[in-house]
């Protein structure tokens, strides 16, 4: 077990065999604070190799948004590295940033849809990156639309591909923004409390559909979760923040709850969200 | 195995913000005596309503004794002659084509602007110059825009169109750019995070949330142009206005009548239809 004593920061674990290739994603004590704020994040460690699906655990206000602001420039780096993909966070030349995004699938806890749209057009924003003159005037190419619908058929709502967005149930509305992530082509996919506006039934089948989509393209996935079972039922590997540091890194097979109490002990019931900060 | 840490939880317990007790005292009671600022605020509205009821001369008695000399205007009017229907259906058909361009014009500068005026897309150099501008026009009377148009290109509809189209930038582009500021965040992060460009951020992102109110604005926009030219048509700017103006001056009331009567139908069924429109578009 990689648990450490209470409140002591502990280094990234070494990844199991089956996701032993080079980290995607290096970060090494990031420091990030809003403004003249105090530090939300404080020297933070964390790898992330390709085909593993981790999971990031922590209360309310613990760093986990903000976590994964930074890796996708939505945060400010303070202090430390962060490589993703090739880039690095702290040194970004200018334009960068959008290939950087555009190489990251993002799913977020409200979806982020939007919801007048179909859910077609809204898988086909996730290739605005690459659409090309086509795009200028609303359009895209027939091999966007073939790739979208190819995606939708993967999650499951092709059927639903002319519908406004608005008219999906949660569940469904969270499997198309995880298409519109697909079709970035992403090279790494982060999830903000994917399931947290979901019923147990659904989140058990969106995170099975992340875990999947982690083992079979070969890309690692983050997935910031609250609930501790669905953490130890659906991930490869755990991180755990508390008020800013990483108390928690290691195989989900070492951990159990008892062992992840040190991630809530203490809690009150009136933490300072992160998700209030920045984007 | 018991990982815990009461320390930093005690910490944390001590430094939790409490709520001031006299601020806890003040709202445990049911009734309580209102703060200072609201009373002292409550008299200075209520003198400066009083204030502004003197200055503007408004007096119910005087228009209790006036009403006799209102009614016997309204009773001029009636009945409306219709000898000259075809004049007033010619002029009312130039006023709506007059309105239509006005808008449509209107609409689309309106739009141009409120992308530098809506604080979620315009960068800050460009945000606070464009506000001004718009703040100038719409200081200013569409009568004022429509006299200097009537001075440079003459007599005439297209000098009211051009009014319209000026005049609109300063109201409508103000909520326009109001409307687009007003988006759900969600999308325009997500837009964002897929690493749109600028112009696809506001494409896909901003401009789907805020097309119902920009369309129910530019219906809006297109009323108040329809009842804005029978006024632009006043000082020669084309339209029913002219016509209107002749009539009250010439004592024809019967005429006077029928051009009311017929504006109120045109304005009527242009309110009906942009509800119908309103209520599939939202």
């Amino acid at each position: 077990m990689t648990t450490a004593t209470p409140l002591a920061p502990v280094p990234p674990a070494a990844p199991s065999d089956e996701t032993a290739a080079l980290p995607l994603v290096t970060v090494r004590g990031l420091k990030v604070a809003y403004g003249d704020g105090p530090l939300v994040l404080d020297g933070v460690d964390l790898d992330l190799h390709p085909g593993e699906l981790v999971a990031l655990l922590g209360s309310s206000g613990s760093g986990k948004s903000t976590l994964m602001r930074s890796l996708t420039g939505f945060a400010p780096v303070n202090g430390g590295t962060v490589r993703v993909a090739g880039y690095d966070l702290t040194n970004l030349r200018h334009g960068q940033l959008r290939g950087l995004r555009a190489d990251v699938g993002q799913v977020f806890q409200q979806f982020n849809l939007v919801g007048r749209l179909s859910v077609l057009t809204n898988v086909l924003t996730g290739g605005l990156h690459d659409a090309g003159p086509l795009n200028l005037a609303g359009g895209f190419t027939g091999a966007h639309r073939k790739r979208a619908l190819e995606l939708l058929d993967r999650v499951g709502i092709a059927h639903k591909a002319k519908e406004q967005a608005r008219s999906l149930s949660g569940g469904q509305q969270q499997r198309v923004a995880i298409a519109r992530a697909l079709m970035q082509r992403p090279r790494l996919i982060l999830a903000d409390e994917p399931v947290a506006s979901l019923d147990p039934k659904m989140s058990d089948a969106v995170l099975d559909l992340l875990h999947d989509i982690a083992r079979q393209d070969g890309i690692p996935v983050l997935v910031s979760l609250h609930v501790l079972p669905l953490a130890l039922e659906h991930s490869d590997r755990i991180v755990g923040l508390a008020h800013g540091e990483m108390l928690v890194s290691a195989p989900t097979a070492e951990l159990d709850a008892e062992r992840l109490g040190v991630l809530y002990a203490g809690d009150d019931e009136d933490g300072d969200d992160d998700d209030a900060h920045g984007a | 195995m018991t990982l815990t840490a009461p320390d930093a939880a005690r910490r944390r317990q001590a430094e939790r913000p409490r709520l001031d007790p006299r601020e806890r005292d003040r709202l445990e009671h049911a009734f309580r005596v209102p703060r200072a600022r609201f009373m002292l605020g409550v008299p200075i509205a209520l003198v400066l309503l009083v204030w502004s009821f003197v200055g503007a001369e408004f007096n119910f008695a005087e228009l209790g004794e006036g009403a006799a000399n209102m009614g016997e205007f309204l009773s001029r009017l009636f009945p409306p002659t219709w000898d000259k229907l075809d004049v007033i259906v010619d002029l009312l058909i130039e006023t709506l084509q007059m309105a239509i361009v006005g808008t449509v014009l209107g609409a689309v500068l309106s739009l141009v602007v409120a992308f530098g005026a809506a604080s979620n897309i315009a960068p800050t150099w460009l945000y606070y110059p464009t506000r001004w501008v718009m703040n100038v026009i719409r200081s200013l009377p569409d009568l004022v825009f429509a006299l200097m148009f009537v001075s440079a290109v003459g007599l005439g509809p297209f000098a009211g169109i051009l009014a319209m189209t000026i005049g609109s930038i300063g109201s409508i582009g103000k909520v326009f750019a109001e409307a687009m500021e007003s988006v759900d965040d969600g999308p325009v992060t997500a837009m964002q995070a897929v690493g749109a460009s600028r112009r696809q951020v506001v494409q896909y992102g901003v401009l789907p949330q805020a097309g119902p109110l920009l369309v129910s604005y530019t219906l809006l926009l297109f009323e108040g142009n329809v009842r804005g030219a029978t006024i632009l048509g006043m000082v020669g700017a084309g339209g029913i206005g002219l016509e209107l103006t002749t009539a009250m001056k010439m004592y024809d009331y019967g005429h006077l009548s029928a051009i009311v009567i017929c504006i109120i139908v045109l304005v009527t069924v242009i309110d009906q239809a942009s509800a119908v429109i309103r209520r599939k578009i939202t």
